[in-house]
């Protein structure tokens, strides 16, 4: 019986381990042109359900800090897909300091500090060469707050 | 009488010249203008990490997922340049390349259109009047294959393109210096529409297929230019006789010197003089020019020769004459048998 019981300890523990102090969701979206209600030819994001080459899609992470505590130093790194080139000035994060990788997610740095060697010469980087988008928020999550980072590509 | 007399060939030249760009084409590194493979997952996952009461954690985002539909996109080039014909001319061919740059397999409808507006005369097309190159030498030839719609449309991958001629009569009443333009439009099979047009479920594997830029539909137009080459041929001779004289009597010596010039406009292609040499007056051996300078009696490669193999005959190859070329002047002696 003492034995039984403490394999519940153990379980509940496990369970207060596991559960999030944020909540992070990331939605893929492409822009589609309509009329709106005056008339005038606007766009808006739908779903990505059918994506062609040369079509942008539009990735959103939504992030909240569903615990009761402040969360610091929050990182967002999201992979650039193989497929996918990052479309320059796409990246948005209010309040967080862009970064970028160019090899593969080792290292990251802003983007004019960026280089690629490409047959021993040394150039600047371009967003065909991001790998890696990553924000840096520059102040804390507070307990409730929400987030929202995004940036587009294009797929090739 | 001893008559010079002009061989033409029709525009082969020309042809050789298509059969070149094509094999580029073939040869040629081609760009990965199709994009991402049909049927690609793009998969995306966030990571996010974060510290709360000094303590570092890590956490992953929901995975999204897209998956590459089809984009239907087509291209049709004219190889063939402005081709020279001749009124009732049968069967004359233009080349053109359909490439499938989308990122699916694809199938083309292909047709004809000789009833363009804008030029001096319709060219009838053949029946059939749409073939593929199947020997691939860039020529319409006798192993081309006739395109039957519904029935052989081409399959092509991303990137791959076919050769293909639609060939056309050219009438009777169509006349020198006119121009008729004839057209071949390649359609993707699975449809065709403005760019964004989807085709649920049509795409390979069963994927939404998209119309791109080129609204799954391309044409390009060739153009016959009706040439007849005006060509004026001369033929003047010295006699010199062993006397000092100029009688033709046995023992003197004829030099033939004949001039060939175009005065027209148009391309008087792979032109050849064949002058047969008459009985009782031998040739005489090393006495050819070619506008001053020698040609041998050996078939060795140079512009002529003479050509024993019938009745003997002098032969030299001008090439492609143009009006620009002015007089070319062949020169050969014979004796008058003692």
């Amino acid at each position: 019986m003492r034995i039984f019981s403490g394999l519940v300890l153990v379980i509940a523990s496990f369970s207060v381990a596991a559960q999030s102090h944020l909540d992070v969701q990331t939605v893929v979206q492409k822009q589609e042109v309509f009329v709106n209600d005056n008339g005038e030819s606007d766009t808006r994001l739908v779903a990505a359900d059918v994506v062609v080459p040369g079509e942008t899609v539009f990735y959103t992470i939504t992030f909240t800090n569903v615990s009761d505590e402040v969360a610091d130093n929050v990182v967002i790194t999201n992979p650039i897909a193989a497929d996918l080139v990052y479309v320059e000035g796409s990246g948005f994060g209010p309040g967080a300091d862009l970064q970028f990788s160019v090899d593969g997610g080792e290292t990251f740095a802003a983007a004019e500090q960026l280089t690629v060697t490409e047959d021993g010469e040394t150039r600047a980087a371009e967003a065909s060469d991001y790998t890696h988008v990553r924000w840096v928020l520059r102040n804390n999550l507070d307990a409730g707050a929400q987030a929202t980072a995004r940036f587009a590509a294009v797929l090739e | 009488m001893n008559l010079a007399d002009l061989e033409m060939s029709p525009a082969f030249v020309w042809m050789r010249r298509a059969s070149i760009l094509c094999l580029c084409i073939l040869l040629g590194n081609p760009a990965n203008a199709a994009g991402t493979a049909v049927g690609t997952v793009i998969e995306n996952t966030a990571n996010i990490t974060y510290d709360l009461a000094g303590t570092p954690l890590a956490l992953q985002s929901n995975t999204t997922s897209i998956v590459v539909a089809e984009r239907i996109n087509v291209t049709t080039t004219l190889q063939s340049p402005q081709t020279l014909v001749a009124p009732n001319d049968l069967n004359r061919a233009l080349l053109f390349t359909v490439t499938n740059i989308g990122n699916g397999d694809e199938a083309f409808a292909l047709a004809i259109d000789s009833a363009i507006g804008g030029d001096d005369f319709d060219p009838n097309p053949a029946v059939p009047a749409i073939f593929f190159d199947s020997n691939s030498n860039g020529v319409f030839d006798a192993p081309d294959q006739a395109y039957v719609p519904g029935s052989n449309e081409p399959l092509l991958a991303p990137d791959a393109s076919v050769n293909v001629f639609i060939v056309n009569d050219i009438p009777g009443t169509a006349s020198n210096g006119q121009i008729g333009r004839s057209q071949l439009t390649a359609t993707s099979m699975t449809g065709s529409g403005p760019a964004g047009t989807v085709f649920a479920g049509q795409g390979d594997g069963g994927v939404d297929a998209v119309i791109g830029t080129t609204t799954g539909s391309a044409a390009a137009t060739g153009e016959y230019l009706v040439s007849e080459v005006l060509i004026s041929v001369v033929k003047a001779q010295l006699v010199n006789d062993p006397n000092g004289g100029n009688q033709p009597i046995p023992g003197a010596t004829i030099t033939y010197t004949i001039t060939v010039e175009v005065t027209s406009a148009g391309v008087a292609t792979a032109s050849t003089l064949r002058d047969a040499i008459p009985m009782f007056t031998p040739f005489v051996p090393a006495s050819i020019t070619l506008n001053g300078g020698a040609i041998s009696d050996a078939v060795d490669g140079d512009a002529g020769e003479l050509d024993s193999s019938g009745p003997a005959t002098v032969v030299v190859r001008l090439g492609d004459l143009t009006q620009a070329d002015g007089i070319q002047t062949v020169v050969f002696q014979v004796t008058i048998d003692e």
